[in-house]
């Protein structure tokens, strides 16, 4: 059932295809003593295609005012730190007329009602921003005519204002709970008028997030905390070798060690989801499994996997790009370009595979009974997970609740919902409701890994100094290959109209996939966080090629004429020269790129167009000794449309910055023997506080509609990293992660 | 297994559960404080960060049967009303994202000013840097200290 399985490796990347016909509704319905319920239909283009189960999909937003003085807003999509908790509701919120001091909001479980509840892609704001106004703004136009008919008086004479509605030229006002179950029982507003951004008193604030004074004093949700009675909890040992088998399992000491209650064992599956062989021991705490796991004996059959190691996998990604791939985009003609270049430069870029490792490890708790199951946990995708309880416990979706707790980051890896069949198989098995705690270790070892790849890159000028050629043959270990999707291997790994492809006469991009058993998954900015690195790179090396000043041959490259540029893949149809040459000259500007660095100061220069926006980026590094770097500051300016909360988008924006520069110096899960060799923190570096640089980020204050911004500040930073590394040694990094022989310096 | 007396929070608490068990899953499992947060398991990333007798320690690393005689400080001893000047500055500042590590880097901080009330950057440094924020608030940590400090330091 290989559609089943790509239904439920949800992946947003770039498969959307720009703006399709919206189907937007609006349905209202009252209920008794709960005042005025809305909610909103917005329309998913993925499910134009069929990719999705439509009851999954089914898509609303929820507020509900209550005639006890309550507005609530129903949070729908998980909280995964993107700050859509917070973001969401403020879009609902302005146009509702209220003090955001009013609202409460609440994380809403999987519910039809609500439709499409996930996080990925960088699309919850982008997708819903009309509807969320709609909602809003639907809901007070009812409060307003309760009110007109309970003055009985003309609309016109009716205004909102901070939760009430109030009446011209007097002092008369009712509150929204007054109002609440009259407006209930009208019909409802199909197009509402919305606010111009000039209005706007909520959108646009740095709103603290909602849920920080539960979060610093412990009391926020995560999954790994939802404690419900009687649970009991699975610790699994995992066939350490990708693709392995259990052949032979003796468990006669763990069954002794008290407190353990069961072992089971988990068969590998790939249909409909993804879960690796493993040996689940099922103890009344978390400690006692995970002592009960360490007391197995088990032999696994590798099934062959055991070949598979860097060394093999380095050997096919070189044969691939020494290969005629698909050709995806042939412009002019690169080969006749090259034979009468004045300069031609030739390098090979590669990058390896990185774990996502959000700090919260992988968890999720399982209540399989005969008449339903509850499911609750840290995902992006509930919907996947109701999908998986009902083919594992054949109960219809309705028999399926689903909770959402806070998740303790995403990344991508929760994209995948192999943790919670774990649990739900093991329920199953164990009549109990039981949470599955994987360790650090599991985390790192069982990822659905960033896809490794090499780019072999060949650039030319002619003796004007112009970028007249550039052709890159291309090879991953492509998520898509890996998992038998029906789109094409190189769709999200390389992006045939990305910047400089339009721009350069003779473009030529060639794409082969390169087959592992290494499980791969998308990785925060999917494709984007190599493309950029190496196409910003690259044209750093061409920069240099042409004697030019970087920023200056980027410019000259997007010329002074405005476009709009084709562009299919996710944040299409078009992007704007316009948009992304403004980020370029602001940024150059903000980091006073056309001074001389400060003395011991490099500097370099990436800027990138993915989901819809724009960024551009400045880093500026020391050298304290010419084998260790000290990141100095990073200048970031993001053009992403309006944007709904400054404090959250900084906070977004400089995020990515620390986790790019974190897997850009560090970054790297190695294979040998079918197995990853990283297991925790001391081997699979992060960036610490004392590795941090400075960071300033600038928005710029645009009219667009709203993008993501979960992702886009991330892809450029590899880049500029990189070209200031060159600006100060001369030396270009075209392997990541950085290689000198040390690391940052305190 | 052992019974072990427990001072947490200024609280007596009793558990029976074997000596080598980690502080961290005596206080989420038997005792359902769940503020403090299991992240690697090997002192690596300070997300299970409490104070035994003041000092920041990791929770996932210390066996119970070597905190017993201590005085032991969780997130859940932080003032319930988040009115600490560092759990202030984190809200005001809007330091977290997902949130999951916050718990850890404020008990680093609280422990930080409670021993230095005016830290310099090299001291947050040296303090801060046993936890690991995966979203990368760093910036916001550091700024959310020293204003912190500024409003009165110690928690």
């Amino acid at each position: 059932m290989k559609t089943t399985t790509e239904n439920l490796g949800i992946e947003i990347g770039s498969t959307s295809k720009g703006e399709l016909n919206r189907r937007d509704f609006l349905k209202m319905s009252g209920l008794a003593g709960a005042g005025l319920v809305i909610s909103i239909g917005l329309f998913d283009p993925r499910t134009a295609k069929g990719a999705i189960a439509p009851e999954v999909f089914e898509p609303s937003a929820y507020l509900k005012i209550g005639n006890d003085g309550k507005i609530i807003i129903m949070s729908k999509n998980p909280e995964i730190g993107q700050g859509v908790k917070t973001s969401m509701p403020q879009i609902i919120a302005e146009e509702l007329e209220v003090d955001w001091k009013q609202i409460e909001v609440i994380q809403a479980p999987l519910d039809n009602k609500l439709g499409d509840q996930f996080a990925g892609g960088s699309t919850a704001i982008k997708q819903n921003f009309t509807e969320l106004r709609k909602a809003g703004a639907a809901a007070k136009e009812m409060l307003i005519e309760a009110a007109s008919r309970k003055w009985k008086v003309p609309l016109n004479q009716c205004y909102a204002s901070e939760g009430f509605v109030l009446r011209k030229n007097t002092d008369e006002k009712l509150s929204y709970a007054e109002l609440a179950d009259d407006a209930a029982k009208l019909n409802v507003r199909e197009n509402p008028k919305l606010k111009e951004k000039k209005d706007y008193k909520i959108i646009g604030k740095p709103l603290a997030g909602v849920d920080n004074e539960k979060i610093v004093t412990g009391t926020a949700e995560f999954g790994l905390d939802a404690r419900p009675k009687g649970m009991v909890v699975a610790s699994v040992e995992r066939c350490p070798v990708f693709g392995g088998k259990i052949k032979k399992v003796d468990d006669t000491e763990t069954l002794k060690i008290p407190g353990v209650e069961k072992v089971i064992l988990l068969e590998a599956t790939t249909n409909p989801t993804r879960m690796v062989a493993g040996v689940a021991v099922i103890a009344k705490n978390t400690w006692t499994a995970m002592k009960g796991r360490k007391a197995l004996k088990i032999e696994w059959d590798f099934q062959g996997g055991e070949i598979e190691s860097d060394e093999n996998l380095k050997k096919q990604l070189e044969q691939n790009i020494n290969t005629k791939g698909e050709v995806l985009r042939d412009d002019g003609n690169v080969d006749e370009a090259f034979a009468k270049a004045a300069k031609v430069m030739e390098a090979i870029y590669e990058a390896p595979f990185l774990a996502h490792a959000p700090m919260e490890p992988m968890n999720y708790i399982a209540d399989v009974r005969a008449d339903g199951v509850d499911v609750w946990g840290p995902t992006q995708v509930p919907g996947s997970v109701r999908q998986l309880a009902t083919i594992i416990t054949g109960l219809p979706a309705d028999k399926i609740k689903v909770r959402m707790t806070r998740v303790g980051g995403g990344f991508g890896r929760r994209l995948m919902a192999d943790y919670a069949y774990e649990a739900i198989t093991i329920s199953k098995a164990i009549g109990k409701p039981v949470q599955v705690v994987w360790t650090r270790e599991d985390d790192m070892q069982h990822d659905f890994y960033r896809p490794s790849g090499m780019f072999k890159m060949k650039g030319a000028v002619d003796q004007n100094n112009k970028l007249i050629a550039w052709k890159i043959n291309a090879s991953t270990t492509s998520r898509y290959a890996f998992r038998g999707a029906s789109d094409p291997a190189y769709k999200t790994e390389v992006f045939p109209d990305g910047f400089p492809a339009g721009f350069i006469p003779n473009f030529r991009m060639e794409y082969l996939p390169t087959q592992s058993k290494v499980p791969r998954g998308a990785w925060r900015a999917p494709g984007h966080n190599i493309t950029a690195w190496l196409d910003q790179s690259f044209i750093d090396e061409m920069a240099a090629l042409a004697g030019k000043d970087p920023v200056a041959f980027r410019l000259e490259i997007l010329g002074e004429e405005d476009k709009e540029m084709p562009y299919s893949d996710h944040g299409g149809p078009v992007y704007s020269t316009k948009r992304l040459k403004n980020v370029i000259m602001l940024t150059a500007e903000k980091s006073n790129w056309n001074q001389p660095a400060p003395k011991g100061m490099y500097r370099g220069f990436a800027a990138h167009f993915m989901f819809g926006a724009y960024v551009a980026e400045v880093v500026t590094l020391s050298m304290p000794s010419p084998e260790a770097i000290k990141l100095e500051k990073v200048v970031c300016v993001c053009d992403c449309g309006i944007v709904i909360n400054q404090s959250g988008a900084m906070n977004q924006l400089e995020g990515g910055i620390i986790d790019g520069l974190s897997a850009t110096l560090n970054g790297a899960i190695h294979i040998e023997g079918g197995k990853a060799k990283e297991g925790n923190f001391d081997d699979y570096r992060l960036l610490r506080m004392k590795d941090a640089p400075n960071i300033e980020v600038h928005l710029v204050d645009s009219e667009e509609g709203p993008e993501g911004l979960g992702e886009m500040s991330l892809p450029p930073v590899s880049a500029a990293l990189c070209n200031a590394i060159f600006a100060a040694t001369g030396k270009r990094i075209r392997k990541l992660p950085i290689n000198l022989s040390s690391k940052p310096t305190t | 297994m052992a019974t072990f007396s427990l001072t947490i929070n200024n609280e007596a608490h009793q558990v029976d559960v074997s000596p080598e068990t980690p502080l961290l899953w005596v206080l989420r499992d038997e005792l359902n404080l769940t503020g403090t947060k299991f992240g690697c398991g090997k002192a690596q990333c300070g997300a299970c960060t409490v104070h035994l007798n003041g000092n920041a320690v990791r929770s996932c690393s210390l066996p119970v049967s070597a905190a017993a005689k201590g005085k032991i400080t969780t997130i859940e001893g932080l003032p319930k009303n988040a009115s600490s000047p560092l759990q202030q500055a984190w809200i005001e500042l809007d330091v977290p994202q997902c949130g999951y590590c916050q718990v850890g880097q404020l008990m680093s901080a609280t422990a930080l000013l409670a021993k230095k009330p005016n830290p310099t950057d090299a001291d947050i440094d040296s303090a801060m840097s046993g936890n690991l924020c995966r979203c990368g608030t760093y910036t916001r940590i550091r700024k959310a200290i020293k204003l912190a400090a500024q409003k009165g330091g110690k928690s």
